[in-house]
C-alpha cells in the first residue's frame, strides 16, 4: 500500500513537470452522444493524426502535444464546462471541437481566452471572424476555423445541382424542396439559407419536415415527403437517424432524390442503409475518398497504422476530414512556433493567414485547398458532391470488403464552385 | 442514530434540544471550515475552484430535492426541470428587464417556486409511483417548453448569461464567484435545517412518518404536500441560477431526465432527511466522474488499456461510474455518507472504549 502510495505520489509530482514541456491540445468528442456515428470516426482521425505528428515530427517546434481527449456525449452544457476545466487547469493554447450547440456556446469564451477552435461544426454563423455581417444572432467569431464548405455553402452547392439535375432529366413544372432535420442547432443552422436559396433557384419550397437526431421509425415523415410530392428533400442530421428516414422511406416506396448534410452519409451508413441509401448525394470534403489514389493517400494511410497497425481497415470519409482538420492546427502552430516564437493562441490564429490555397504538406490531392482572412473564415466555396451507390445486400462483410467488391462506392457527381459573396458571409 | 451527546449533557429546555449544532466543537468546526473555505480561492487553481462552485450550486437544489424526499417522503424524478427553470427564468429576467443578476437570482427562484406548486398540485391526492409519474410529466413539459419557447430559453440554441455584478464588481471569475456561492449555500442550508425546527418542518417530518397520524394531529396533508413542492422547487430554482450564471451559458439540453435522476443519486449517497448529507451527496457526485476521468486519462494508452481493449469505451467508464457508486450505496450504505460521517465521528469520540 505504501509503495503504491508513494508510487502515485511521484507520479503526481513528475506528471506536471513533464506536462510543461508538452503542448496541451484540447480535443472535444461525442463518442457516445447523438451524433457518435459520425463522431468516432472524425475523432479517431483528429486523435490519430495528431498522435502520428507526435510519432513522425517530433510535435510542435520539438515539442510534444499533449492532447487532452474529453468525450462530451453531444451536450453543450458539458463541453462549456470542460472548455472552462482546460482553460483553468491545463491551459491549453487551441481545441479540436466538434458540435455547432457547443462552438456556438463557446464563441464568446474562445474569444476572450484567444483560444483557436477548429470546430467539427461547419455552421456559417461562425464564418463570419469580422463581426461585420449584422445578421441577427452572429458575432464576431475571429478564432474560429473549421475545414470544409460551411453547412450553408454545401446546401447551396447541391441545390446548384439539383436544378441542373430537374432540368437534365427534362422534368417539367417547378420541383418541390424540403428541408428535413431535428430541432436542434445543428440541423437548423443551413435551413433559412438552403430555403432561400431554393427559391431563388425556382423551387417550390415545402415546409420542413422533423425528425430526431436519434434513430427512430420516421415513416409517417416518409408519407408526408410522399403526399406533398416532394422532389428534393435535405437531411439535415447525421447518418444514424438519416438511416431511418432511408430505410423508412424505401419500404414506403417513397421517391424522392435525397442530399445529405456533410456528415448524413458516409461509407457506414451506406452499409448499414444497405439499398435505400442508394442514390443519395452528398459533399465530401476531400479530395479523394479511401481507395481512390493521391500524392497524400500514402500519409493518410501511416496516420491510420497508429490506431490500427494491421493497415486494414476502412476509413470513411470523415476520419479523413479529420485528418485534415487536426493538420491545418498542427501547420498554424508550426508557423507560430517558428523562428522560436512561442505557440500562443493568438499567434496560432494569426497563422492561420498565412497561407492561401492552403493544403497542409504531404497531404496533397487529400485535403482541399483552404483560404482564410481575418473577415472571412469560410475556408473554401468548393463543394464536391458524391453519390451513394449500393447495388446489393450489405448484411455481410465489412465496409472494406463491400467497397472491394463493388456492392457499395462514392461516385462524384460534380463539383461546384460557389461565388464567395459578401453579403453570405455568415449565413 | 441519535445525535451524540457528552454524557451527562441534560437539555432542560427546548431551545437547547433543537439546536443544531449541539456541541461546542461542533460549532468551533463549523466556523473553522467556513473559515478555511474562505481562504481556498487564494491557494486553490480555478479547476478546483470550479469544482466547488458546482458542489455549491447543486447541494442547493439537492437540499430542496431532500426536503421533498428524505423530509416529506414524496418523489420527484423532474427536478432538473425545475433547477432549469430556475436557470432560465434569471438569465431571461436579466436580459428581458435588466434587473440586476443578483436580484434575478432571488426572483428566479420565487418563479420557480410557484411553477413547482402548480406541478406540485397532484401530490395532494397522489402517492408513490403514481406522484412519481405525475412529476416524470412536469419534466417533460417543462423540457419541451424550454425547447420551443424561443422568447423565454432562445430555443434549442441556448441562451448566454452575464455574470452578476454589485457596484462595478463583477463575479466572473471563479475565485470571486466563490465566495458568491458560498454565501448562498450558506444562507439556503440553514435556511433549512431552521425550517425543520419549525412547526412546518416537523409537519413535513410528519408527514413522511405515517400521514394518516398526521392527519388526525390536524395537519392539512394536502397543503403540507405540496408546500414541499413549492419549497423544493424554491432551492432548485436558486441552485439553476447559480449555475446559469457561473457556466455563463444554459441550453435545454443540460435539463434531462438523466439529471434529475443525478440529483436523486445525491440526496440518496448523501442521506435522506439530512441537510449535511445534501452537501456531502453532491460533492461526491461532483467527484466521481472528475476521478474516474483522470483514472481513466491515467490508463488510457497505457499496458492495461491494450490488454483490456477499453480503448475509445474508455469515457463510458465516466457514466458507469455514477450507476455503479448509486447501486453500492444503496446495498453498503443505505443512509447515505452522512450517517457513515456519524459513524466515522462517533469511532473517534469513544475511541478506545467503542463497545
Amino acid at each position: 500500500m505504501k509503495a503504491l502510495l508513494a508510487l502515485a505520489a511521484t507520479v503526481a509530482i513528475a506528471a506536471p513537470a513533464m506536462a510543461q514541456q508538452r503542448i496541451p491540445v484540447g480535443h472535444l468528442m461525442d463518442n457516445s452522444g447523438a451524433t457518435s456515428d459520425v463522431g468516432v470516426p472524425y475523432g479517431q482521425g483528429v486523435a490519430d493524426t495528431l498522435a502520428w505528428v507526435n510519432q513522425t515530427r517530433q510535435g510542435v517546434g520539438g515539442r510534444q502535444l499533449n492532447v487532452l481527449g474529453f468525450d462530451y456525449g453531444y451536450q453543450a452544457p458539458r463541453a462549456v464546462s470542460q472548455y472552462q476545466a482546460w482553460t483553468g487547469r491545463e491551459r491549453v493554447v487551441a481545441i479540436q471541437g466538434w458540435g455547432t450547440a457547443d462552438t456556438e456556446a463557446l464563441v464568446r469564451f474562445v474569444n476572450r481566452d484567444r483560444i483557436p477552435f477548429i470546430s467539427g461544426s461547419y455552421s456559417a454563423a461562425l464564418t463570419d471572424a469580422g463581426g461585420k455581417s449584422g445578421r441577427a444572432g452572429v458575432e464576431a467569431s475571429p478564432y474560429n476555423f473549421f475545414f470544409g464548405p460551411s453547412y450553408s455553402d454545401a446546401l447551396r452547392g447541391m441545390l446548384r445541382w439539383a436544378a441542373d439535375d430537374w432540368k437534365a432529366k427534362g422534368q417539367a413544372g417547378r420541383p418541390k424542396y424540403v428541408h428535413m432535420g431535428g430541432n436542434h442547432p445543428y440541423p437548423n443552422s443551413p435551413k433559412e439559407a438552403g430555403e432561400a436559396m431554393a427559391r431563388e433557384l425556382g423551387f417550390d419550397v415545402v415546409p420542413a419536415i422533423q425528425f430526431a437526431l436519434a434513430p427512430g421509425d420516421y415513416t409517417a415523415q416518409c408519407l408526408t415527403l410522399k403526399q406533398q410530392g416532394v422532389n428534393y428533400a435535405y437531411l439535415g442530421n447525421t447518418a444514424g437517424s438519416n438511416i431511418s428516414v432511408l430505410r423508412a422511406c424505401q419500404a414506403a416506396g417513397v421517391q424522392v432524390q435525397f442530399m445529405g448534410n456533410v456528415w448524413g452519409m458516409d461509407e457506414n451508413a451506406m452499409k448499414a442503409a444497405g439499398t435505400a441509401a442508394n442514390g443519395v448525394v452528398f459533399p465530401v470534403r476531400t479530395q479523394v475518398v479511401t481507395g481512390q489514389d493521391a500524392p497524400g493517400m500514402e500519409t493518410i494511410r501511416a496516420i491510420s497504422r497508429i490506431s490500427d497497425p494491421s493497415g486494414n481497415t476502412y476509413r470513411p470519409v470523415h476520419y479523413m476530414a479529420g485528418a485534415c482538420a487536426a493538420m491545418l492546427m498542427v501547420e498554424a502552430m508550426d508557423t507560430a512556433a517558428a523562428n522560436g516564437g512561442q505557440v500562443t493562441g493568438e499567434r496560432i490564429q494569426k497563422a492561420f493567414y498565412e497561407r492561401t490555397n492552403w493544403v497542409p504538406r504531404g497531404f496533397e490531392g487529400v485535403c482541399t485547398p483552404s483560404t482564410f482572412t481575418a473577415d472571412d473564415h469560410r475556408g473554401t466555396m468548393r463543394v464536391a458532391i458524391y453519390r451513394a451507390v449500393v447495388t446489393g445486400d450489405t448484411a455481410q462483410g465489412s465496409v472494406g470488403d463491400l467497397i472491394r467488391a463493388g456492392t457499395m462506392r462514392l461516385e462524384p457527381v460534380t463539383t461546384v464552385e460557389l461565388e464567395r459573396k459578401r453579403e453570405l458571409l455568415g449565413w | 442514530m441519535a445525535v451524540l451527546a457528552p454524557t451527562g449533557d441534560f437539555r432542560t429546555s427546548y431551545r437547547a434540544d433543537t439546536t443544531i449544532f449541539p456541541t461546542l466543537g461542533s460549532r468551533a468546526a463549523l466556523w473553522a471550515g467556513l473559515a478555511v473555505l474562505c481562504f481556498a480561492p487564494l491557494v486553490l487553481d480555478r479547476y478546483f475552484l470550479g469544482l466547488l462552485i458546482n458542489v455549491g450550486t447543486l447541494s442547493i437544489a439537492a437540499l430542496g430535492l431532500n426536503i421533498l424526499v428524505g423530509f416529506s417522503g414524496q418523489i420527484s424524478i423532474g427536478h432538473a426541470a425545475f433547477f432549469g427553470l430556475g436557470a432560465f427564468a434569471s438569465a431571461w429576467l436579466h436580459e428581458r428587464f435588466g434587473i440586476p443578476v443578483l436580484l434575478c437570482i432571488p426572483i428566479a427562484g420565487v418563479m420557480t417556486a410557484v411553477v413547482g406548486l402548480v406541478f406540485g398540485a397532484p401530490a395532494a391526492r397522489l402517492k408513490g409511483l403514481y406522484l412519481a409519474i405525475a412529476t416524470l410529466a412536469a419534466q417533460f413539459i417543462l423540457e419541451d417548453f424550454f425547447a420551443r419557447a424561443q422568447w423565454f430559453t432562445g430555443g434549442v440554441s441556448g441562451r448566454i448569461t452575464e455574470s452578476p455584478v454589485i457596484g462595478g464588481f463583477a463575479f466572473d471569475r471563479e475565485e470571486s464567484y466563490f465566495y458568491l456561492v458560498l454565501a448562498f449555500v450558506v444562507v439556503m442550508f440553514v435556511a433549512a435545517a431552521n425550517l425543520m425546527r419549525t412547526r412546518d418542518g416537523r409537519a413535513l417530518v410528519a408527514v413522511r412518518d405515517h400521514y394518516l397520524s398526521a392527519e388526525i394531529m390536524g395537519i392539512n396533508l394536502a397543503y403540507y404536500r405540496t408546500l414541499s413542492f413549492g419549497i423544493a422547487s424554491f432551492y432548485a430554482g436558486i441552485g439553476g441560477a447559480l449555475y446559469a450564471h457561473h457556466l455563463l451559458f444554459v441550453s435545454v439540453e443540460a435539463f434531462n431526465i438523466l439529471f434529475s435522476i443525478q440529483f436523486l443519486g445525491m440526496v440518496i449517497i448523501g442521506g435522506l432527511g439530512s441537510i449535511m448529507g445534501s452537501l456531502m451527496g453532491a460533492a461526491f457526485m461532483v467527484a466521481l466522474p472528475e476521478v474516474v476521468q483522470s483514472g481513466a486519462d491515467a490508463i488510457a494508452g497505457g499496458a492495461l488499456d491494450r490488454m483490456l481493449k477499453i480503448g475509445g469505451n474508455i469515457s463510458f467508464l465516466r457514466e458507469m461510474a455514477i450507476g455503479a457508486a448509486i447501486i453500492l450505496f444503496l446495498i453498503f450504505e443505505p443512509d447515505g455518507l452522512a450517517r457513515r460521517w456519524k459513524l466515522i465521528k462517533a469511532y473517534w469520540k469513544l475511541y478506545p472504549y467503542s463497545h
